[in-house]
């Protein structure tokens, strides 16, 4: 598989500054920004693609994009504060800068996708780069077919774009279910892990499914889509791992002989299943 | 191209001339061991070493290298690197500079590494001692040497001196070279050929055979719980080993607190950290978490998965890693015989 990284830049590792147009808290933790290339430019990218961003002095992160390339005038990242780096990212606000190298590696291959049922099952923060597909659906709404979003949270509290989750809730463009794990006084709604709701629902074996969340999710999402029989080629997953260079140098991606980077994040199921370092 | 012959006693005032308008890195004493290091003086080269310390990638890829400068702006190059010689490094390794040349190059070409790369003149030497952990001659023999630009082989009396590139040629001009005769060439055939036949240990399949049966023992547990049973995690087999390449990245500040640089270090997929994932709230994964799966990653690295990008395998038998383990796991040449032997 080739790599679609678009750097052209003499120095691989050059960064490009682009302004914060706009933050929002959105959990404790995570913190949306939305960007724009401060040099005017269009950032093009793929749904599924990520980037490297960084503040100087204090390294990069490996991100996905959260937002739809449908959206044009500006694009969206989610950073959860856990080290030294995503703190000092979370640190910047509206008018501040951030750097980014990317888009990297090979995102959704929506060829694969046109004209077919889609679904799409996120687990906690996988809905952030999954949220760039799902913007893109529902943007070109009429080149699918069904189309599916089940999303589960740890808790309510955690559940991420609380706005997004209400206008889908409401959208007839999109079948949207949603989880946590463990409910809080003021959730009416479904209780337990993701995998509960594949089990309430009529999956037809020809529909695309697309995971991304923790690692312990996919393995028993995995038994319940192999028990409908879903073909493995027809399974896409979204990989996170420790990445330094995003160029498919600093080996610290690597899936066996696959590069998260470059050959990724996405992935068909049958690229990886029987790589025994895939999925922990 | 041609092939020359420098008299022995000339050698010195060779790289004497070399010294005064250019940096030279060439092997070195250190105590009872050899490295690669920047001459001071010509009498310091020790061509007659048998194998060095660490690799001489360090002179292209160094421990650490800086990618960028940054400042409260944002980020700037760094500069280009000045031209350098480096003298006196084996067949073997200089097969290893090629495959980093090859994955430096792969897919997004890497200017930090190719700069300096190309500021790289290679003068290539014969093997006159060889040491006991030894296996060039066996481990991807069919993979020829490219990335030289010259070709220095001890014979009685002097050395004869291959000319590969422009590079290699232009170096002439500083010594008292001849043009070689018949006979000079080859005794200097001959001496190579000695150095492979010499080769004291030995792989016995090929490249392919290997590369099937290693890759289809993946999920044999026993065999690597085994092999890995002693394993420290020091990652030496990385730091020693001339094709190893990964890297971390971190940012370093300069004292005035503002400005500062973005360097990489070498890593090692041994050490225990080097697949681990945050997932937030002080929780951790990690994608090779026993060191029996990372002492597994780097035997897969040098003997399977790279093999169809390189034409051959990732290793090339310098016995660095045999020499430098210190509970002597990491031969290459034990642990590909033990998973031959089934």
């Amino acid at each position: 598989m080739g790599c679609n990284c678009a750097t052209t830049e003499r120095n691989i590792y050059m960064p490009r500054e682009c302004l914060i147009t706009k933050t929002r808290q959105l959990t404790r933790t995570e913190k949306q920004f939305t960007l724009q290339l401060k040099d005017g430019s269009h950032f093009t990218y793929q749904p599924g693609q990520i980037l490297e961003v960084s503040v100087p002095g204090y390294g990069e992160i490996p991100i996905g994009v959260a937002s739809s390339p449908t959206r044009t005038d500006s694009f969206d990242i989610v950073v959860r504060t856990v080290g030294r780096v995503s703190t000092a990212v979370n640190a910047r606000n509206e008018g501040e800068t951030l750097w980014i190298r990317g888009p990297l590696g090979n995102g959704f291959d929506l060829n694969k996708l046109r004209h077919q049922r889609v679904l799409i099952i996120a687990g906690g923060l996988g809905l952030c780069p999954t949220r760039s597909l799902i913007q893109y659906i529902l943007d070109k709404r009429q080149e699918f077919r069904d189309f599916k979003l089940f999303f589960g949270s740890r808790s309510p509290a955690e559940q991420l774009f609380t706005d997004d989750l209400a206008a889908w809730r409401r959208s007839p463009a999109v079948d949207y279910q949603e989880t946590v794990d463990r409910a809080d006084a003021n959730w009416a709604g479904n209780v337990g892990v993701i995998t509960t709701l594949i089990d309430r629902n009529e999956i037809p074996r020809d529909t695309r499914v697309i995971i991304c969340g923790p690692p312990i999710m996919y393995r028993f999402v995995m038994l319940r889509l192999d028990a409908i029989g879903i073909p493995h080629e027809n399974i896409f997953v979204d990989l996170e791992r420790r990445m330094k260079c995003g160029v498919g140098k600093c080996g610290h991606c690597q899936i066996n002989n696959l590069y998260v980077c470059c050959d990724g994040p996405v992935f068909s199921y049958d690229q990886v299943e029987n790589l025994e370092e895939a999925f922990s | 191209m041609k092939t020359y012959f420098l008299p022995q006693h000339e050698l010195p005032s060779f790289v004497s001339t070399l010294l005064q308008t250019t940096r030279v890195i060439g092997p070195v004493a250190k105590k009872h061991k050899f490295v690669f290091a920047r001459l001071a003086s010509a009498d310091e080269l020790r061509l007659d070493y048998d194998v060095t310390i660490l690799p001489p990638k360090k002179a292209i890829f160094p421990q650490t290298q800086p990618l960028l400068k940054f400042s409260p702006e944002g980020y700037e190059d760094v500069g280009t690197p000045q031209p350098q010689i480096l003298f006196g490094v084996h067949f073997y390794d200089v097969k290893a500079l090629d495959m980093l040349d090859e994955f430096f190059t792969d897919g997004h070409a890497d200017r930090r590494y190719l700069d300096n790369r190309e500021a790289t003149t290679i003068v290539a030497s014969s093997i006159q001692h060889i040491n006991e952990r030894a296996f060039f001659a066996s481990v991807g023999a069919d993979v020829k040497p490219r990335g030289h630009d010259a070709f220095l082989t001890a014979i009685e009396g002097g050395y004869v001196y291959e000319i590969l590139t422009d590079k290699g040629e232009a170096l002439i001009k500083h010594g008292s070279f001849r043009a070689a005769t018949g006979d000079e060439v080859s005794s200097a055939y001959a001496a190579n050929a000695e150095a492979l036949d010499k080769c004291p240990q030995h792989i016995y399949h090929s490249t392919r055979e290997i590369g099937r049966r290693v890759r289809a023992a993946f999920g044999r547990d026993e065999v690597w719980d085994e092999l890995a049973e002693k394993c420290f995690s020091c990652g030496t087999c990385n730091t020693t080993c001339p094709t190893c390449y990964c890297f971390d990245v971190q940012d370093k500040w300069n004292l005035d607190q503002a400005s500062g640089v973005r360097e990489r270090t070498w890593d090692g997929c041994l050490l225990d950290d080097f697949a681990r994932v945050s997932l937030g709230e002080g929780a951790t994964d990690n994608f090779r978490e026993k060191a029996a799966q990372r002492f597994r990653h780097r035997v897969m690295r040098k003997t399977s998965y790279l093999n169809e990008k390189l034409g051959g395998p990732a290793c090339v038998g310098c016995g660095r890693c045999a020499i430098g383990c210190v509970p002597d796991i990491a031969d290459p040449v034990r642990i590909i015989n033990r998973i031959m032997e089934g």
